[in-house]
């Protein structure tokens, strides 16, 4: 087990201007799973920093570590060892009650099997963010139209997520993920359970978004089509990065 | 018990025996056929052990009702035939002069007496008779009792005296520990003491008592204390007595040669002379034909009233219990629903590999009888203890009276058992054929299944219940039974519904509407303000009229619950961080329309009931447990017969008690026992001994023009209650007569049954009615005009007709007794003067009462009956919560990754709690203010109608402090149901609950 100081003396600190311009830095992250019988070590020291506005996308076979990666630097899930920054903010060391509220104004989130409430509207769905984060009713309800119109289903606005195709249920996570403005998106598999059409249609919003709005996403695909629309791809396996690619 | 629902019990035993058994072959057949199917059902059991332990609780719920109703009907049976036997001991019947003994027994009066010679007469006429052990003269008096030595008296005992020479067919008089005591050995100066005279009066063996007869002192030595019998003077009223030699009050009491019954031993001991009881009664009737002699089979009767209580109790406790029965299927079919619903995806998996149908239902049926057979054991188990509740909770309320003794019979067991193992095997049946009716494609993808359109079958459907239906009103209408006719009035209406839903009318307001006809009609019906043919019904009509409300109000709240929820849905985007939380909470139960309104449906059945029973019992004890029912009196004083008070001011005067209190006195002349007969014009053939009795009372001046007793309907030409009392007072052929009389009420107050013609129920003016008082003694002739009856307040303590106290004197031989009533001055405390009264007059064996105590002691008796009903009827709400706990500990299991993204997304841990309280509570809210709505809708109009008003209730009232409570027990129970759950789905690690599929 190493000390925070040790810590800081190992991690390769950027200098200001680089320091500011980036929004996740994960040093020497380590994460084990104890099933009781076993023990899996998911994450073996990742070192990782992504950049405000850049698109990065994490590939790796079936469990190399990609989705634990993902939940340790959202905060979702916790970190055995080592420090993981998000917008300057030390995730692990922030309380749950923390961590909840940092989420809550600074993440969005997108899945794979989309994870709308089923009982709500796809309005209904996109103002969540606002609601846990204390927002008016009012503004609510119009962010989250404007947040509709970016994904282009305001028509949509209230049919609730079974009468919708796979690729609308995306587009509803995603402005989901974006109604509350945050630092970062985070996306797992976020065209896993989609056709290649929708898969490309949802890449192109989320490209244009970052055109656009200087969003930031964090992906984690399968998919090298999808990979190669990021503006940098992290190759993992066994819990380590491996890999690491610039697209052009 | 013999019967129930008049079927021999061993036939119904027989019965569910045979369905047990059709249900666990069943279960064979399954295992030794499809040995896979069978197991994979059986491993289902332990798969969530919370889960299963809550599907246990519900399944279990109906056998506990039902073990506990047949366990209670056992016990009350067991311990009033055990006190008749016990009373009786070798007594089978009595002979006597005039009333049976047992018609009086509740009333103390003196008998005509017959000469102790009848009993040598019967016995030369039965001699060699097998079936008759012997007879047994026995004077019985009332006398007042005090122990010198111990300070301690009772005012009133019977003394009973026994013909020595023939207490061998009568082995009764036994001390406590069951050894034989000698009469014959008894000294003219000795007396035996039974136990319950001992303890009252601390009397031990040795001990000088004093007896107080006619106002004389008479001493005696107490040889030995002897069990309560009817032989030492023990009667259902009083239980305190003692006995002594029949030649020792023959010479005290100046009655030689005279007895006031015989007694008569059948053959076949304590218990089994009541085989021949019916044969000994016919010979002993025909051998005093032409006598003025009455034969009564004083223990057969009394162990047919055993019985009959026994059989009473259990049928109104099972019929209390359908409800949480009705409950618990519910919650049955929900449970298989939430399991199929949960593996959905696997059922889908397996039908797509080649299971059929068949194979699933094979699975489910033997999961269900696995939980099944375990939890019926539990239940029936549980039923004896809650009936062993019930039996402690009697024994405090009628522990004066009975002594009840907890008494389980392996028949009863046998039949819980077998009940609630067949009615779950059905259940389970049902649910199993529904649940594995699946599309395999949605299932295995776990989709949502799409609304379902009306079909041809629907059509039918329709088409068939409005046979049914129809049917069911004829059936009813031919029978005068409201059950079926109105059963069959919904059905229609339903079956209209359906069918025109294939006809393509909208759903919602179609059955919005339908469901509130049903509503309306159900109300309104019970109100009898639905004019049609006059037909009748029983207490089954309060378990259907509260399973056809709710299902019909679950219905209409349901198809329209998006009104209400959409306002709380607004209401709830203004109420800051609770917001989100009230947003899910309120969209999940909308969106499972059927778990929302199982429960709701569960949870309203039962809040029905309790608060049906408690705004019943409220407005009835405001009829009888009111201060009218006092008549304007505060102390009642009851004379003993052997010692009369004749002037009662007198009487007390140099007594310390404070007369100078005493505003005013009145005094009743009561007739003795059924020596007062009544008839009216159309009786006028009838024979004097096939008369009616009834209660005369005659009234003295002071009563007359003091009393405060109102009534409910007066004579045409009196204004006024004044009117009608100054009449009477004035005019010896006018009488009143007490609300009873007037039929319609549906209370009996002792056989047999006089019913004044003349004026009908509730009727407030009728012309005066003249009827006979006929001396059955003497077949005199007394003609008096009714001009009153009593209002249903006061017709409880002044039961009977009331006329001049020369009636009673000139015509029906004198008063066998007095009651007097006495009115304080205002300040004076009832209950002080009564006992200082009592005091005053002990050696006169006078029983004096604070009325006001006595109205409270039966508010207080009522009450807790009440409190054991409802108690009973509150296991009903177990089958509710636990419904809750099933569907919230089910849906942190299907929500989970819906939980992870709210977590995800920023909802906190509390927040998601919350979101499960507040879901949890919505329902159980809906459930509560529906129960509870309906009942106090269908109690107003029950309670508003002619029937109720006739019976004396006036005005609705709510008995809210009643029914706060069990709403509120209720909903906190719902949540602290929900509180673990609810608690787990907080904590579920994110990432974790995010890859659960």
């Amino acid at each position: 087990m190493t000390t925070s100081m040790e810590e800081e003396e190992r991690v390769a600190q950027p200098t200001t201007g680089e320091a500011e311009d980036l929004i996740v830095c994960a040093t020497d992250v380590a994460k084990t799973y104890d099933t009781g019988r076993i023990k899996v070590r998911a994450l073996r020291g990742i070192n990782l920093s992504v950049k405000r506005a850049e698109i990065i996308a994490i590939m790796g076979p079936s469990g190399c570590g990609k989705t634990t990666l993902l939940n340790c630097l959202s905060g979702l899930d916790t970190i055995d060892s080592g420090t993981i920054l998000v917008d300057g903010s030390d995730i692990n060391r922030l309380s749950d009650n923390q961590k909840t509220d940092f989420r809550a104004r600074r993440m969005g989130f997108v899945f794979q099997f989309y994870n709308l409430l089923p009982v709500l509207s796809a309005i209904e769905n996109v103002e969540l963010p606002l609601l846990v984060s204390g927002t008016s009713a009012r503004e609510t309800r119009k962010r989250s139209y404007a947040a509709l119109e970016q994904v282009h289903l305001t028509e949509w606005a209230h049919h609730r997520p079974a009468e919708l195709s796979g690729g609308q249920r995306q587009r509803v996570t995603v402005a989901r993920a974006l109604v509350n403005d945050p630092a970062i998106v985070w996306g797992d598999e976020p065209t896993g359970d989609l056709d290649s059409t929708n898969a490309q249609e949802i890449m192109d919003l989320i490209c244009e978004l970052n055109a656009d709005r200087r969003q930031t996403f964090v992906l984690v695909t399968h998919d090298a089509k999808i990979a190669a629309r990021a503006h940098r791809i992290v190759y993992m396996v066994d819990g380590l990065i491996v890999d690491e690619k610039v697209n052009s | 018990m013999q019967s129930l629902f008049g079927i021999p019990m061993n036939d119904i035993m027989i019965a569910l025996v045979a369905l047990l058994a059709i249900s666990v072959g069943t279960i064979a057949f399954v295992a030794l056929r499809n040995r896979v199917m069978f197991l994979i059902g059986l491993r289902n059991i332990p798969r969530r052990t919370a889960q299963t332990v809550l599907i246990i609780i519900g399944l279990m719920l109906s056998t506990v009702i039902i073990s506990a109703a047949f366990t209670t009907g056992d016990t009350v049976d067991h311990s009033i035939t055990k006190m008749v036997y016990d009373l009786t001991g070798h007594i089978d019947e009595t002979v006597q002069k005039g009333d049976k003994l047992s018609e009086t027994m509740e009333e103390v009066v003196r008998r005509d007496p017959l000469p102790q010679s009848l009993a040598a007469d019967l016995e030369q006429r039965f001699k060699g008779d097998t079936e008759i052990t012997g007879f047994l003269p026995v004077i019985s008096e009332p006398v007042a009792v005090s122990n010198p030595g111990s300070k301690q008296s009772a005012p009133l005992g019977m003394l009973t005296g026994l013909d020595a020479s023939r207490m061998a067919a009568f082995p009764d008089v036994v001390d406590e520990k069951g050894n034989p005591v000698d009469v014959a050995a008894l000294a003219k100066d000795e007396v035996l003491v039974n136990k319950s005279m001992a303890d009252e009066i601390d009397a031990k063996p040795g001990d000088t008592i004093d007896i107080y007869y006619q106002n004389q002192k008479y001493t005696f030595r107490v040889v030995n204390i002897v069990k309560d019998r009817l032989l030492t003077g023990s009667s259902g009223y009083p239980k305190l007595g003692l006995a002594t030699r029949l030649d020792t009050l023959q010479e005290l009491f100046n009655r030689p040669g005279e007895a006031d019954y015989i007694a008569v031993a059948n053959s076949g001991g304590v218990r089994g002379g009541v085989a021949v009881s019916d044969s000994v009664t016919a010979k002993l009737e025909d051998a005093l034909k032409g006598q003025s002699y009455s034969v009564d089979s004083l223990k057969s009767d009394g162990v047919e009233s055993a019985q009959l209580a026994g059989n009473v109790l259990m049928t109104f406790f099972m019929v209390l219990g359908l409800f949480s029965i009705g409950a618990g299927i519910l919650l049955t079919v929900m449970i298989f629903v939430m399991l199929a619903a949960e593996r959905k995806t696997e059922m889908g998996i397996s039908r797509a590999v080649g299971m059929k149908r068949r194979h699933l239902i094979e699975s489910f049926v033997s999961e269900g009888m696995g939980y099944n057979m375990l939890s019926a054991l539990v239940g029936v188990t549980l039923g004896v203890i809650v009936a062993t509740l019930i039996a402690g909770a009697m024994t405090l309320l009628l522990g004066q009276f009975v002594s009840i003794e907890s008494k389980v019979t392996l028949r009863s067991l046998v039949m819980s058992y077998s009940l609630g193992v067949s009615l779950t095997f059905v259940t389970v049946l049902f649910s199993s054929w529904r649940v594995s009716n699946l599309n395999i494609v949605r299932a295995i993808r776990d989709l949502p299944e799409p609304d379902k359109k009306p079909t041809r079958r629907s059509l039918f459907l329709g088409i068939g219940l409005v046979l049914f239906g129809v049917l069911l009103m004829f059936a009813g209408m031919s029978a005068k039974q409201v059950a079926p006719w109105a059963l069959g009035i919904s059905l229609v209406l339903v079956g209209i519904a359906i069918a025109c839903r294939y006809l393509g009318a909208p759903e919602r307001p179609l059955f919005t509407a339908v469901g509130l006809t049903i509503l309306v009609y159900w109300s309104v019906a019970a109100g009898e303000r639905i004019p049609g043919p006059q037909m009748s019904g029983g207490i089954e009509l309060f378990f259907l009229s509260g399973i056809m409300m709710v299902a019909a109000a679950t219905f209409v709240v349901m198809y329209n619950a998006h009104l209400l929820l959409n306002l709380l849905a607004l209401g709830g985007r203004r109420m800051g961080r609770i917001a989100p939380s009230i947003k899910t909470a309120v969209a999940y139960p909308l969106a499972s329309k059927f778990r929302t309104g199982m429960t709701m449906a569960m949870i309203a059945l039962v809040i029905f009931a309790l608060t049906m029973m408690s705004v019943m019992n409220g407005n009835f004890d405001r009829v009888f447990l009111t201060p009218e029912a006092r008549g304007g009196w505060d102390i009642r004083v009851q004379e003993n017969p052997s010692n009369p008070i004749g002037d009662l001011s007198q009487a007390l005067a140099g007594s310390g008690v404070d007369t100078s209190k005493f505003e005013a006195v009145g005094k009743i002349a009561i007739a003795g026992g059924s020596r007062s007969r009544l008839r009216q014009e159309s009786d006028s053939s009838k024979d004097v001994k096939d008369l009616p009795t009834y209660r005369v009372g005659g009234l003295d001046q002071a009563f007359l023009k003091q009393n405060g007793i109102q009534f409910q309907s007066r004579a045409n030409g009196y204004d006024s209650d004044a009117a009608v009392w100054s009449a009477l007072a004035n005019d010896a052929s006018l009488a009143v007569i007490d609300a009873f009389a007037t039929g319609g009420s549906g209370y009996s107050m002792g056989p047999p049954q006089f019913q004044l013609r003349g004026i009908d129920p509730g009727q407030d003016t009728f012309d005066p009615i003249p009827l006979d008082i006929v001396d059955s003694a003497t077949g005199q002739t007394t003609p008096v005009k009714v001009i009153g009856v009593m209002a249903m307040g006061a017709s409880g303590n002044f039961f009977g007709l009331y006329t001049s106290a020369d009636v009673v004197g000139n015509s029906l031989g004198g008063a066998a007794y007095n009651t007097y009533y006495v009115r304080l001055t205002p300040g004076t405390d009832a209950n002080a003067t009564a006992k200082a009264i009592e005091a005053a007059l002990f050696t006169r064996g006078a029983q004096a009462a604070s009325l006001q105590q006595e109205v409270d002691d039966q508010m207080a008796l009522s009450k807790g009956f009440f409190y054991l009903m409802q108690g009973f009827m509150g296991l009903g709400l177990v089958v509710g919560i636990a419904a809750v706990g099933v569907i919230a500990f089910r849906t942190v299991v299907e929500r989970r990754q819906q939980i992870g993204m709210l977590r995800a997304i920023g909802f906190s841990r509390g927040q998601v709690a919350l979101s499960f309280l507040l879901e949890s509570s919505f329902v159980t809210l809906l459930g509560i203010l529906t129960g509870l709505g309906l009942a106090i809708l269908l109690s107003f109009f029950l309670l508003t109608s002619k029937s109720m008003s006739d019976m004396g209730l006036r005005g609705f009232y709510i008995p809210w402090l009643e029914i706060i409570p069990i709403c509120l027990v209720s909903y906190l129970a719902a949540l602290v149901m929900t509180f673990i759950p609810s608690r787990q789905a907080a904590s579920i690690p994110i990432a974790e609950a995010l890859r659960y599929e």
